[in-house]
């Protein structure tokens, strides 16, 4: 027998709304919060190169992109999430690319949607 | 687990974003057949969630840092695996254009591990665990764990192949520190999965979220 899980549905401005004020609470802050640690890649990236233990901490002045063999170079207007002109501002790009993001995302599918 | 311009060969590549189009294709076919005007507003607050998700890095011990990849999370809510590359591959071309984070000769191979193994792993994961445990939050948290596992090796992999890793210690430490980092897109994807059913039971797909209930009476 199906069974399924059922709620009184908010509205969908109120749950946009909610998300959005969601992402951007997380956005904002991983400005202040997020760990400085380098990621699973590049930590891994700094472990093959024996620049760090594999459950040791990583080196403050570790590349990761040392190990590289590719050629190709580009560089992002806002690289790293940051313009490095305080955190007031980087948390303005953290919501600026949230909402980059969600306009980008609903255009495209209202877009693709209509022409289906 | 955005692998950068410096760490692929151009050919190797180029061949990447080949198999990536593949799937892009795919998934822009499932935007136009299954998306609708309810449902689109899922989307796209679940892209911009996912994008801001990835850009917190939370600390997971062993001097590594890790954040949600979004694919699974995508995949079993819009309940295909195509929502979750066609999410990922908007926010990776995002990422990588605008913020650098993840390169762009590189970036189909991110749509590769992060859209297509992050939402195949992650839905069909799902599907099979919600039949075997009947639990939907559980399931969806072990299938996301799965799904950054796996996407993980598959880097490590590529990264073998491209001669900047090499295979068994890029595999142990890919493996390691996505182990640790897998516990956070679970729990992240089980909580957010909640949270959307409470809020909007009626978005996500029937097959995502019933159960099966046991009939005490057989």
């Amino acid at each position: 027998m199906e069974d399924t899980v059922t709620q009184n549905p908010m509205s969908i401005t109120l749950f946009v709304i909610a998300g959005l004020i969601i992402a951007f609470i997380i956005g904002s802050g991983a400005v202040f919060f997020a760990s400085d640690n380098p990621d699973g890649l590049e930590s891994a990236a700094l472990f093959v190169q024996n620049a760090k233990e594999l459950f040791g901490q990583s080196p403050e002045d570790g590349d990761p992109e040392a190990i590289g063999t590719g050629t190709f170079e580009f560089k992002a207007p806002i690289p790293d999430y940051t313009l490095e002109r305080g955190e007031g501002v980087d948390v303005l790009i953290a919501l600026f690319g949230i909402s980059l993001t969600f306009i980008v995302v609903f255009g495209l599918a209202r877009g693709l949607h209509r022409k289906s | 687990m955005h692998i950068p311009d410096a760490f692929l060969p151009l050919p190797q590549a180029a061949l990447y974003w080949v198999i990536a189009c593949i799937f892009i294709i795919f998934a822009l076919r499932w935007s136009r057949s299954e998306m609708s005007e309810e449902n689109i507003p899922l989307i796209a607050v679940l892209a911009a969630g996912i994008f801001a998700i990835q850009a917190f890095n939370l600390p997971i011990g062993m001097g590594t840092s890790g954040h949600l990849i979004g694919g699974a999370l995508a995949a079993i809510v819009l309940g295909s695996p195509y929502a979750g590359i066609f999410v990922l591959t908007i926010v990776l071309i995002i990422q990588g254009i605008i913020f650098g984070d993840g390169g762009i000769t590189s970036m189909g191979a991110n749509i590769i591990n992060m859209g297509v193994i992050g939402g195949f792993v992650g839905y069909y994961g799902y599907i099979g665990l919600k039949k075997i445990t009947n639990q939907i939050y559980l399931s969806a948290g072990i299938a996301a764990w799965a799904a950054c596992f796996i996407a993980a090796l598959a880097c490590a992999l590529e990264l073998a192949v491209a001669g900047t890793f090499p295979l068994i210690p890029g595999m142990v430490a890919m493996g390691v520190y996505h182990a640790v980092i897998g516990v956070i897109e679970g729990v992240i994807t089980a909580g957010a999965l909640y949270l959307i059913i409470q809020a909007r039971p009626d978005m996500v797909p029937e097959k995502v979220k019933s159960i099966i209930k046991k009939d005490n009476n057989m």
